[in-house]
């Protein structure tokens, strides 16, 4: 894909990033973390790791969702993949080029949307066209490509982040993700702060997105429905220092509807998911292990460390 | 302005000029020591009219646009190094609270001795008593800017300069204006005491004029009262500016 959101090398993606064509080459967006190894410095001068040789891969094309413990470094895994947080040791490698730096091909969406308040939804949309120099006249028909992408009312398009509800703002957070057309696109539990039914809407809705699109997904989640819906895989960290302890795959066949989440295999996966999480939980309930939010972001995880 | 804070700045005027009005009855200060308001504003008028005021409210602007200017925009500059240089907040900050804590009324009259009495003095003591306050007000605002936008243009790859002017500056613009309120009121202060240091012309020397050789406290009053307005309409211009380029958030 070019720096202005042109068509990719592969021809494959329009302007609105929809699918005219199955690749013919590997799909892009492939993420490989070998030993990744992070540690933040505490106030006592020691380090605390954070991840702890931690080993990934990701196909291009796939949805990966991450699960685990409050401060495991799920977030900050995030941030590794998105170029934001430099390496102890190991490798991070998207499509075989090594991660050092924030990448065009890479979209992140936060847990709050992060809207610039003193910009309207349309020129939040726009904001990262606008840093990478495209024109007035095409950002304005990449902002109306997006959406409908992301089935965004125009009608509010041109209201502050303060005079949109939760889901409109999040909606504007992930069009802006979506605006430079990246490989890989990483959710950092995105809708948790929706409300139940919102939340399996807007699933559903990136499944749709994903579905005309194909982009890598890699996806942290607390919740272990939304992870077996949205996921090809369901990939289990320990506690910190983060590790992979389980990668388990959603034997659930796509498209996907809600109605799925009552089939046998879900129920099998969430007992999986919970034995490798230390949960008893109900073996047979898909639900959310609990629904605070990580806390394990850029900042250090814990308040013995400091940035 | 809607309706009703019209009515209240209406209120409030006419409550002012009742009481000035019951002091002068009350206390029967003579009109050289407390004019009654409708003097003030009839010779308020007459000097208007008659062009008594207008070189003086020119050269006083000047030098208070002038100051404004030089003052706000170092003051810029310096308040954002403040905010992102421990080193800059360590070598500048005695030097600026010294400069705050030192009273302009001292400085005026050493700054008028080195740059004589004519306009470069005045706007270098409207610059130096605007340059604090728009200083601590830009750090602050700088300083708040959330670390979590910082993060969002990292990871959109924005330049050192496109974090500057899309993120930081209008992050900060709400706190960099509330500056530039007390800033540009200070400014009406630093021009009229740079001209009672020392000078031709201006509202600080007419106020002089009036008391002194002309004897005219009417005058002085409405001297007085120019000020004031000049002061009010430089403040609602900022706000107006603020309101337009920050807005509701």
């Amino acid at each position: 894909m070019t720096a202005d959101g042109a068509m990719t090398a592969d021809g494959a993606m329009t302007a609105d990033g929809a699918m005219t064509a199955v690749p013919a080459t590997t799909p892009r967006g492939a993420i490989a973390l070998d030993d990744v190894r992070l540690s933040f410095p505490r106030r006592d001068g020691g380090r605390l790791e954070v991840l702890g040789g931690l080993d990934l891969a990701i196909p291009g094309g796939g949805i990966v969702a991450l699960i685990g413990p409050n401060g495991c470094g799920k977030s900050t895994l995030l941030r590794v993949i998105a170029g934001l947080l430099p390496l102890d040791g190991g490798r991070a490698t998207l499509d075989g080029e090594a991660i050092d730096g924030p990448d065009a091909r890479i979209g992140l969406v936060f847990q709050e949307p992060r809207l610039l308040p003193w910009r309207s939804a349309a020129d939040n949309i726009t904001y990262p066209l606008e840093l990478a120099g495209w024109s007035v006249a095409r950002r304005t028909q990449r902002m109306t490509e997006l959406t409908e992408l992301v089935a965004l009312d125009p009608g509010v398009v041109g209201n502050r982040p303060a005079e949109l509800s939760g889901g409109t703002r999040q909606r504007v957070a992930l069009a802006r993700a979506l605006a430079l057309q990246p490989e890989v696109l990483l959710l950092d539990e995105p809708f948790s702060a929706l409300d139940a039914l919102t939340r399996e809407r807007f699933d559903l809705e990136l499944l749709r997105l994903w579905d005309r699109a194909r982009t890598t997904i890699v996806l942290v989640t607390h919740s272990i429905a939304e992870a077996i819906l949205v996921a090809d895989r369901v990939v289990v960290m320990s506690p910190r220092p983060g590790r992979v302890v389980a990668d388990l795959p959603v034997e659930l066949p796509r498209p996907r509807s809600i109605a799925d989440l009552d089939a046998a295999v879900v129920t099998d996966t969430a007992r999986e998911i919970r034995r490798h999480l230390g949960d008893p939980g109900d073996p047979g309930d898909p639900g959310d292990p609990g629904e605070q939010p990580d806390d394990d972001r850029a900042a250090p995880p814990d308040d013995e460390a400091v940035a | 302005m809607s309706r009703s804070t019209l009515l209240s700045v209406a209120l409030a005027l006419v409550g002012f000029i009742a009481l000035w009005t019951l002091v002068v009855a009350v206390s029967g200060f003579p009109p050289f020591i407390l004019p009654p308001p409708w003097q003030v504003a009839d010779r308020f008028v007459r000097a208007i009219m008659d062009g008594t005021i207008a070189p003086h409210l020119w050269t006083t602007l000047s030098e208070v646009l002038l100051g404004f200017a030089a003052g706000a925009g170092s003051a810029l500059v310096v308040g954002y190094a403040l905010a992102r240089s421990a080193l800059v907040e360590r070598l500048l900050s005695p030097y600026l609270v010294a400069l705050q804590a030192t009273p302009i009324l001292a400085l005026a009259p050493l700054i008028a001795l080195w740059f004589g009495p004519g306009l470069l003095g005045k706007v270098i003591i409207c610059a130096l008593i605007v340059f604090f306050p728009m200083a601590i007000a830009t750090m602050v605002g700088i300083r708040s800017v959330d670390a979590r936008l910082l993060e969002l243009g990292r990871s959109l790859r924005a330049t050192r300069r496109q974090v500057l002017l899309t993120l930081e500056v209008p992050a900060a613009l709400p706190s960099i204006f509330g500056g530039m309120r007390v800033g540009v009121t200070l400014a009406v202060v630093g021009a009229i005491v740079g001209e009672w240091a020392g000078a031709e012309r201006g509202l600080g020397v007419l106020v002089n004029l009036a008391r002194g050789s002309l004897f005219d406290i009417p005058l002085m009053f409405a001297t007085l009262l120019t000020i004031a307005l000049v002061g009010i309409a430089l403040y609602l211009i900022v706000v107006v500016i603020e309101r337009r380029l920050v807005g509701a958030r």
